[in-house]
């Protein structure tokens, strides 16, 4: 019997021991095709999906060393059955291809295959076949520049992923180069660099703080022409501007913002999510700029956050060069495939040490607070209607001392309050003699305040749902959160991990909810819970009186 | 000439006590229920049911010898059998032997005899036509030289249909009409063959090559090929260990199976439909629960089925639950469970893969555990396939054409048609149960077909099962991890605590309020929940799952649920305690729930009764709350539908002319018995009526035998029997042909 840190289960998911002491080894050996589902602090779950598959064929890697690497670290015999099925669904990557072609004189986008029945197949599709056109030969069939995106989108989902050789436009060239007086790239980004170039188009996963900016940089160099670059927020715009300037060769004139608050179109371009998929009367505005010039390369931010119309707008630009970067592949609405088939397949991964090193265990100490209901509150609960249930278990008035006392115990220190329901947080604030930001505070009222609280000047600001979105929200060591949800919960831990950083002088950071006992606002955070302790943050429950 | 049947008990007579047992071993029919003495034992060999069991165990080799020498209708020796077979003598010596020993030849002083059931049994030999003999002619070419000749001037027409004809069937037909008046070159032809003695006419348009002619045309060769020896099987070689460490995979994954069907019946049980079996529903729910293919579930569910581990509960309103044994197995180690599985699965007439499929000659499809699902031919189908596996060396996995290559030629006769399919079926179901391991023989696989069982079996698979472990990892995310198959207390408890989530290797437990609550409503408290997870986790219980624990157990049991007959309840306490301390309300055993109510097992209608008698004055209360007030008292019983008195005792015309004819009719059929059964051969036994027919249809003697009708009425009549089979004799009654079943001849002596 072998002796190894992997257990393969049957519904493909591989269980890793991680203090075993082959533990990273297994952990490298795997991390191509797998992905790290969870992580909580014993075992950590990865899962083996046909993208996962495909990414590590796409990285060059074949079944062969996917089945060994199983073999080699598993504790017990793998199912035979997984094995096979493992070296099927990688042998499906590249049996299509999409190649541009000489046809009739003129250079044309093909698909082709080295299977005539995979062909025969996928072209019976409803789906795939208004996105074809004439036959070309036995083996290749016309395909509409048009429609390049839409249909490797299609042939994902039939399970005959194409693989994406036809090329790209070179776009308007644009002089930049990477400014390495004192610094360099490192060895590691350079990979990521050259594995996105040789590619062509893809997705460069690396942990947050590893230098996802540098590594754009890098594309901008190698690519030299214009570029779009879409962040998440403005913060992020501003961040990489600050980095592209410092780095590159580029100057002040030659980036643009394009935002809420500015609409500037120059050779590189940063524009916001927001403001892409901001609509009036059912349009998108702002689609113009995806045209406003010929872009050599797009970049996209944290592709994990990609909104589902990026995707759409995304399918048509399959003629540009395409990089994704992200901390994750894993999405939570589940549209891996997209990002697989319009943006590209992974074409690199950082080493888990990296990852490590940023901090992914337990950056805070995450503390649920369960507030029994008074016995009337309790009936009023009991006799609402559904819609209404969330509203009133979230403003629950048992809360209101357990946030003060809260506070009072973490006195002097950076301390935010977050809340959804407006009326409930002013409450707070007059108990506990604090500012209040919500969305309709003006905006030189919020800056000022945010900058009180960053000079130390104030220890307690209340926060809004719309405010904790704002662009600026400056960092604390204690974070209450009185109602509703940061948003996603894959958003809620990063979000966590960007408003809550440890003390330099070690002390941890916290973050509690408090949340009303037997009531929807509990089962939230049951979700909330099992998703933290997935990515690895120590979390507690305790009742209010245990405070 | 002594007669055939003497002869064969010479034979056998002569026969050594190791031959002999040799025989009866080959043949268990013959020695089951034991037989009087040697010449019954003869006799029970040349039975046509036995030869029929002994001619379908031959292969393929055997079969063609064995048809050479019926062939031959003359004492035969290997000289004489080897150039049929398109064989060496030496090479066919063997299979002579082997056919000698199972009695199915036997040695006159010229050479070997086939027993004379033999010939009915395999049918026309090799595909050949009738000898001229059977065809009744006398002036056919029999001489293969003369045959060739003839045929060597044949017109080409003649000579196509008899090319058409050689390798069988030997008959065919030119047209619709008779023979000589088609036209055509197709029906000339035929009419040269016939014209030459070469064919003979069978039928309006049908024409018969006879037997001797095929052999000639076929170069004397009686089969096309000859295979006197196994194929060979296309196998892949594996490494003996891989193929044993992927069975022990297989079979924890098994086990684990078997547990959770069980686990989950033992407290939801599926009902058992009314004509048995486990309805499609709760079939899928299994596969759902089991996260297997339905197919997988339903081979899950009938082994435990198989190995005595679940079973139809036999209450009122049946339902299929674990029996006892699952308890004795459960706690048994992994290896001895899977000797028990693998055995059961051995034995068991019961074909898992017909679920779900259509019954044959019914309407639906089968439901596993159902009585559809039986099937015996699959038990020796599955020992004959593994036993092909078995032959081949460690490690070998064959290739499934190969296999079924080598299945056809083993057993030619005994094959269902649908071969592939139950091949692909055994073989999947082999892989199951780690019987073989990527296609190949495990090492435990081979000692089960060896015949090992309990202990020593167990002790074959025992290495390449994962360790059992005694403790799981718990996580702050509130999963459990096993990193291996738990042992039967610790497995239990967290199958109560938690759901499992992920199952192979490791098993995931997930923790969630219900499966808390469910614990809790088993009867533990939190504490010896928490101390449960505590003994059995090698890491503290994380504070959310501690927590998770206490909150269930917090709100646990709040609101209680009961059944009663009747409630009193009153505003006034004192006059509920006055109830509740009264003597005479005994009877009603009233208990507190509340201060203001009292609850009783008694029907309302009593109690209130009661009550009144006491001096209590209380009303009735309806569902809604309300008081009852009782309908009037005067009783009135329910206007009934009466029979009515019209239209009985008579007797019309019709009617009673029908009865009269019918009477009439019985009476003379009475008479008519009398004098028929007055003459008819005395009563005899079946099997000396059968003997007694054989002989005489070899001999082409008459019979007087007694036949009872549809009616039951015995006649007597002549009888001339061609030939004797399945339980018919076909022949001649005054000129006409009949066949008669033997089971309704009562009487028979020669004429």
């Amino acid at each position: 019997m072998n002796d190894g840190p992997l257990i393969v289960q049957s519904d493909k998911t591989l269980l890793l021991e991680v203090d075993h002491p082959r533990a990273e080894e297994a952990r490298r050996a795997i991390a191509p095709f797998a992905e790290l589902e969870r992580a909580p602090e014993h075992i950590h779950t990865y899962r083996v999906t046909p993208l996962g598959l495909w990414n590590a064929r796409a990285a060059g890697h074949d079944a062969e060393q996917v089945v060994d690497a199983l073999i080699q670290h598993s504790r017990y015999a793998v199912p035979h059955a997984l094995l096979v099925d493992i070296a099927d669904t990688m042998d499906r990557y590249g049996r299509l291809t999409l190649t541009k072609e000489e046809v009739g004189g003129e250079q044309a986008l093909v698909l082709r295959t080295t299977d005539r029945p995979v062909l025969a197949e996928v072209l019976r599709h409803k789906r795939i076949k208004p996105l074809i056109g004439a036959r070309v030969d036995d083996d290749a069939v016309l395909v509409h520049p048009s429609e390049r995106g839409h249909l490797k989108q299609e042939l994902l989902k039939v399970g005959w992923p194409a693989e994406d050789l036809a090329g790209y436009v070179d776009g308007e060239a644009h002089p930049i180069d990477l400014d390495q007086a004192g610094w360099h790239l490192r060895p590691y980004q350079e990979q990521a660099v050259d594995g996105f170039w040789h590619g062509g188009s893809g997705v460069v996963v690396l942990p947050c703080g590893a230098g996802k900016t540098l590594v754009g940089a890098g594309a901008m160099a190698k690519a030299k022409a214009t570029t779009l670059i879409l962040v998440t927020n403005t913060v992020s715009a501003r961040q990489w501007r600050d980095e592209l300037l410092r780095r590159t060769s580029l100057t002040e004139d030659e980036i643009g913002e394009y935002s809420g608050a500015r609409k500037e179109i120059r050779p590189v371009t940063i524009a916001t999510y927001q403001v892409l998929t901001t609509r009036r009367k059912g349009a998108y505005t702002h689609l113009d700029l995806l045209d406003a010039r010929d872009w050599g390369l797009i970049l996209y931010d944290e592709v994990h956050l990609l909104p589902a119309p990026i995707f759409r707008m995304t399918a048509d630009l399959q003629a540009r060069r395409r990089l994704g970067l992200t901390a994750t592949l894993v999405r939570e609405d589940g549209r891996e495939a997209d990002v697989f088939s319009l943006i590209g397949p992974k074409r690199f991964d950082a080493p888990w040490k990296d990852i490590e090193a940023q901090g992914y265990i337990a950056p805070a100490d995450c503390v649920e607070v369960r507030v029994g209901l008074s016995e009337s509150m309790r009936m009023a609960y009991a006799v609402s209607e559904p819609d209404e249930r969330y509203r009133l278990a979230s403003c629950a008035a048992e809360k209101l001392p357990v946030v003060d006392r809260i506070v009072a115990r973490h006195k002097g220190e950076p301390t935010l309050v977050i809340g959804q329901y407006l009326d409930q947080l002013d409450e707070i604030a007059t108990r506990l003699g604090a500012d209040v930001i919500t969305g309709e505070t003006p905006l030189g009222q919020r800056q000022k305040l945010f900058q009180a609280f960053r000079d130390g000047e104030i220890s307690l600001l209340v926060v809004s749902k719309v405010a904790n979105f704002s662009i600026d929200l400056p960092e604390a060591t204690v974070a209450v959160q009185v109602s509703g949800t940061f948003g996603s919960r894959q958003e809620e831990a990063q979000r966590l991990g960007r408003v809550l950083r440890p003390k330099e002088d070690g002390r941890t950071a916290h973050f509690y909810t408090v949340v009303a006992r037997d009531t929807v606002d509990a089962e939230f955070a049951a979700h909330r819970q099992r998703f933290l302790a997935e990515q690895g943050y120590a979390y507690r429950i305790v009742d209010a009186d245990d405070l | 000439m002594p007669s055939p049947l003497r002869s064969l008990a010479d034979d056998i007579r002569q026969r050594s006590d190791a031959q002999l047992a040799d025989l009866v071993r080959r043949r268990p029919d013959l020695a089951r229920p034991a037989p009087a003495d040697l010449t019954a034992l003869a006799s029970r060999a040349s039975t046509r049911a036995s030869v029929q069991r002994a001619v379908d165990a031959l292969d393929r080799g055997r079969l063609q010898v064995l048809e050479s020498v019926v062939w031959l209708a003359a004492p035969a020796t290997a000289a004489s059998v080897a150039p049929l077979a398109a064989a060496g003598e030496a090479e066919v010596v063997p299979a002579l032997e082997d056919l000698w020993a199972a009695a199915l030849l036997w040695r006159s002083p010229e050479g070997l005899v086939p027993v004379r059931t033999a010939g009915e049994v395999l049918g026309p030999i090799a595909g050949l036509g009738p000898t001229w003999f059977e065809l009744g002619e006398r002036s056919g070419i029999a001489d293969p030289e003369q045959i060739r000749a003839a045929l060597a001037q044949a017109p080409e027409a003649a000579r196509a249909i008899a090319r058409r004809l050689t390798w069988g069937p030997p008959s065919g037909s030119v047209g619709d009409g008779p023979l000589s008046a088609a036209e055509g070159v197709a029906a000339e032809g035929a009419r040269w063959l016939v014209g030459h003695g070469l064919a003979v006419v069978t039928g309006a348009s049908e024409i018969t090559l006879p037997g001797e002619v095929g052999l000639a045309l076929r170069d004397g060769l009686l089969h096309r090929s000859a295979e006197l020896h196994a194929p060979r099987v296309q196998t892949r070689a594996l490494d003996a260990d891989l193929a044993d460490r992927v069975a022990g995979g297989q079979v924890t994954e098994l086990i684990g199976l078997v547990d959770e069907l069980a686990a989950s019946w033992g407290v939801q049980s599926p009902r058992v439909l009314r004509t048995g079996g486990l309805a499609v529903r709760d079939q899928r729910l299994l596969a759902a629960l089991l996260d297997v293919e339905p197919d997988r579930a339903a081979f899950v569910a009938e082994l435990a089925y198989a190995a005595g581990l679940v079973d139809d509960d036999g209450a009122l309103d049946p339902v299929w639950a674990p029996t006892a044994a699952y308890d004795d197995w459960e706690s048994e180690p992994g290896s001895i469970q899977w000797a028990r599985l693998a055995r059961a699965w051995l034995a068991s007439t019961r074909a898992p893969h017909l679920v779900g499929r259509p019954v044959e000659g019914g309407t639906g499809s089968a439901n596993a555990l159902g009585p559809d699902v039986v099937w015996p031919p699959i038990r020796s189908l599955r020992r004959a396939i593994l036993d092909e596996l078995e032959s081949l060396p460690e490690g070998a996995s064959p290739s499934r054409e190969g296999l079924i290559e080598r299945l056809r030629w083993r057993h030619p006769r005994r094959l269902p048609v649908t071969v592939e399919d139950l091949v692909a079926v055994v073989l999947r179901e082999a892989e199951w149960l780690g019987i073989t391991g990527r296609g190949a023989l495990s090492r435990a696989g081979r000692a089960l077909l060896d015949g090992s069982e309990g202990a020593e079996l167990a002790a074959t698979m025992q290495p390449h099962l994962p360790a059992p472990v005694e403790h799981v990892l718990l996580q702050g995310d509130l999963t459990a991890i096993a990193p291996g198959p738990l042992t039967g207390r610790l497995a239990q408890f967290m199958r109560l605590v938690a759901d499992i989530e992920s199952r192979g290797g490791a098993t995931v437990y997930r923790f969630r309020a219900e499966t808390i609550r469910r614990a809790l409503d088993a009867g533990w408290s939190a504490d010896q929940i928490l101390d449960g997870l505590r003994d059995g986790s090698q890491t503290p219980v994380p504070q959310p799952l501690d927590y998770l624990v206490r909150d269930a157990a917090r709100r646990h049991g709040q609101t209680r649920v009961g059944a009663a007959a009747a409630y009193i309840r009153s505003d006034d306490e004192a006059a509920l305690g006055a109830m509740e301390a009264a003597r005479e309300l005994a009877p009603l055993q009233l208990r507190r729930i509340a201060p203001t109510v009292l609850v009783t097992n008694v029907h309302p209608q009593t109690a209130l009764e009661l009550l009144r008698d006491n001096g209590f004055a209380p009303v009735l209360e309806s569902a809604a709350g309300g008081v009852v007030v009782p309908p009037p008292t005067a009783h009135r019983a329910l206007t009934r539908r009466r029979h009515s008195d019209l239209l009985h005792h008579q007797v019309d015309e019709g009617y009673a002319a029908s009865l009269v004819t019918a009477l009439r009719a019985a009476d003379e059929e009475e008479q008519a018995r009398a004098e028929h059964t007055a003459d008819t051969p005395e009563e005899t036994d079946p099997i000396t009526v059968l003997a007694l027919l054989r002989e005489a249809a070899a001999e082409r003697h008459g019979v007087w035998v007694g036949y009872s009708n549809n009616l039951g009425q015995v006649r007597r009549m002549l009888f001339y029997p061609e030939r004797v089979e399945g339980g018919r004799a076909h022949g001649v009654v005054d000129g006409t042909r009949q066949t008669l079943s033997v089971h309704r001849i009562t009487g028979a002596a020669l004429d």
